[in-house]
């Protein structure tokens, strides 16, 4: 019966790896060049052996011709989401932790956002029991998207995690430092004090405050 | 008294043979006939009007985001023989949705532990663009279609709206004002785009919403 | 896939029934004019074939995964519209032609305008009053321009069935716009 199943996932999984050939093929064809067609759907053939998403190679092309790019801009663009959905599954799984394509995604746009594979790494780190790898790369995304520098946002979201914040007030975040720019405070200075909230929230720690001494991001 | 038209003149009307073709007493018949019933014809294009796109999609979202919706999408979709796709992918499937028929998503942490869903949340955009005929809003969510979801403008003071049901997730997007022009959100944080332009991006989850 | 670059019906409709509901908006978008005329002069207004539309698009969504040839997305739509114009019980009156509720009313008419509009609202009236299989024949080909073969093929019945169906209608308009 295990055999059986086995047998099923492995075939299931061929079937879905030629599904999903066809699938990049039929979404693309007549909306990109052929060139590009057969890039990206070599590219997501390389994705998916490597475990990672392919579904944002498409969006990227597709992008790509809503907006009008020359097909070489397109497959530069494609490339680039490659590059960045591979360093971010090796960022996270340099960690143990396992990445699925939405943590990958996750990292990918993190990246794009402005951080390094490392700050991925650190960040991917702090994911335990209560705040998921996807959220925890999520928020630290969107926190660089706004503008929140490198290394106070690893940090923010280092301390965040470790002081023990929900969930739900760990992804509201960047919706807080958010409605701070739009009061008129940067984003680094919003961050900041969010960093601090959370390391004084977390003091009662023997252990918090060394750790915190030996964070490497800290300012 | 009923008035019968003559079935040769039955036949112009059809299109089946020309008036000349007819004996001379059946041509001011048959040319009575085109005018009553043909020349009168309004064959005018119907434009419908343009929220019809808006309204559909609205009652489209709502009929998507209950979980039997989904389940009956799933089980009503066309059975190609890909079985042997759909077996390992069915048993989660299913799983899944009994899980989310069954159990209420009244708390955080029951959903939190229903963790890998996409659960949407609606999200609102929203564009001031008063000089504007046309504005959509394209993205990840939607294929990058430029055609696809129209804003739909609000009064006349130039903002423009559609409320979307987003998967949880980052998207990018961008707004397309008068089918050409591509404007970030100014309400949103940015990323480049890989094209010399910038996306706006929105990330929502289904326990804060909308998070960005 | 077509040559002008857009998705055909059929990579659309799979997508939608995979999950991604917003791909609707492309089908919605593409046919909801293209049937638009038929259900107008079906129902005698375009405020009542616009609701007729709207409705039949969600049906459309809501059953999509029944639609048996994807790529056929708009002959399955019509016949859901379709069934939704047979079901209208509202007969609306004609009252000033084919206006919607936000167009302009047109300004002085010339004398043969004012003829030709009241020429064509009768004949929309009595449309109005045939059943709703013989103006559908009717608005088919003479509205739209289907040949009886097209008709057929599109109703699933025969042309012989058609032109006995369309050749009443003829009788039953002269009966109707004929002074007595």
């Amino acid at each position: 019966m295990k055999r059986l199943s086995v047998c099923l996932v492995v075939l299931g999984g061929l079937a879905h790896g030629l599904a999903a050939q066809g699938d990049v093929r039929a979404r693309l064809v007549g909306r990109v060049s052929p060139e590009v067609v057969q890039l990206v759907s070599t590219l997501a053939d390389s994705a998916r052996r490597l475990g990672l998403p392919d579904a944002p190679l498409v969006d990227k092309a597709l992008e790509g011709a809503a907006k009008g790019a020359a097909p070489d801009r397109i497959a530069a663009a494609v490339q680039t989401v490659f590059g960045q959905l591979n360093v971010a599954a090796t960022a996270i799984r340099s960690t143990g932790t396992s990445a699925g394509a939405q943590e990958i995604e996750a990292g990918a746009f993190a990246l794009g956002a402005g951080l390094t594979s490392d700050d991925v790494a650190a960040i991917a780190r702090t994911a335990d029991g209560t705040h998921p790898t996807m959220a925890v790369l999520q928020v630290g995304g969107a926190l660089a998207a706004m503008g929140v520098p490198r290394g106070q946002t690893v940090g923010l979201v280092q301390s965040a995690v470790r002081s023990g914040l929900p969930l739900g007030d760990l992804t509201n975040l960047p919706a807080q430092v958010q409605a701070a720019a739009a009061g008129g405070v940067p984003p680094a200075a919003a961050a900041a004090g969010l960093e601090r909230a959370a390391e004084a929230r977390a003091a009662p720690n023997p252990h918090a405050n060394s750790k915190a001494k030996t964070n490497p991001h800290r300012p | 008294m009923k008035r019968e038209w003559n079935p040769l003149v039955k036949q112009v009307l059809d299109g089946e043979r020309g008036i000349e073709s007819l004996p001379p007493d059946l041509r001011l018949e048959a040319e009575d006939a085109r005018r009553l019933l043909l020349d009168a014809i309004e064959r005018q294009a119907v434009s419908l009007s343009d929220s019809v796109d808006a309204r559909v999609m609205a009652r489209v979202r709502r009929r998507a985001a209950t979980p039997w919706s989904r389940a009956w999408h799933w089980l009503s979709a066309p059975t190609v023989p890909r079985w042997v796709v759909m077996v390992p992918i069915a048993a989660a499937a299913v799983l899944l949705m009994l899980m989310r028929t069954s159990t209420p998503p009244a708390t955080v942490e029951q959903r939190t532990a229903l963790t890998g869903q996409r659960d949407s949340v609606y999200v609102r955009f929203e564009l001031y663009a008063p000089r504007a005929s046309r504005v959509t809003v394209a993205g990840t969510f939607n294929r990058w279609d430029p055609t696809a979801t129209p804003l739909v403008r609000l009064g006349s003071d130039g903002m423009w709206t559609v409320t979307l049901a987003l998967p949880s997730g980052q998207h990018q997007y961008g707004f397309i004002v008068d089918g050409r022009n591509w404007v970030t959100d100014p309400a949103a944080p940015a990323v480049d785009d890989g094209f010399g332009r910038r996306n706006s991006v929105v990330s929502v989850n289904p326990i804060n919403g909308r998070i960005l | 896939m077509d040559h002008s670059g857009a998705p055909s019906d059929g990579s659309v409709v799979r997508a939608v029934l995979a999950g991604d509901v917003e791909q609707f908006a492309v089908l919605v978008r593409r046919y909801r004019d293209r049937y638009a005329r038929y259900a107008a002069h079906m129902l005698g207004s375009i405020d009542a074939a616009e609701d007729a539309v709207q409705d039949a698009m969600v049906r459309a969504y809501t059953h999509l995964g029944q639609c048996r040839e994807p790529d056929n997305f708009a002959g399955w739509f019509f016949l859901i519209l379709r069934n939704r114009c047979f079901a209208e019980r509202r007969r609306t009156r004609w009252e000033s032609g084919l206006e919607g509720v936000d167009e302009v009313p047109a300004p002085e008419q010339t004398e043969s305008e004012l003829e030709r509009s009241e020429v064509v609202k009768a004949l929309q009236g009595a449309l109005l009053r045939l059943t709703a299989e013989q103006r559908e024949v009717f608005v088919l080909k003479h509205v739209e321009g289907l040949s009886y073969e097209e008709i057929a093929a599109r109703l699933s019945t025969s042309v012989a069935a058609l032109k006995m169906r369309m050749h009443r209608a003829y009788d039953r308009l002269r009966e109707l716009l004929e002074a007595p």
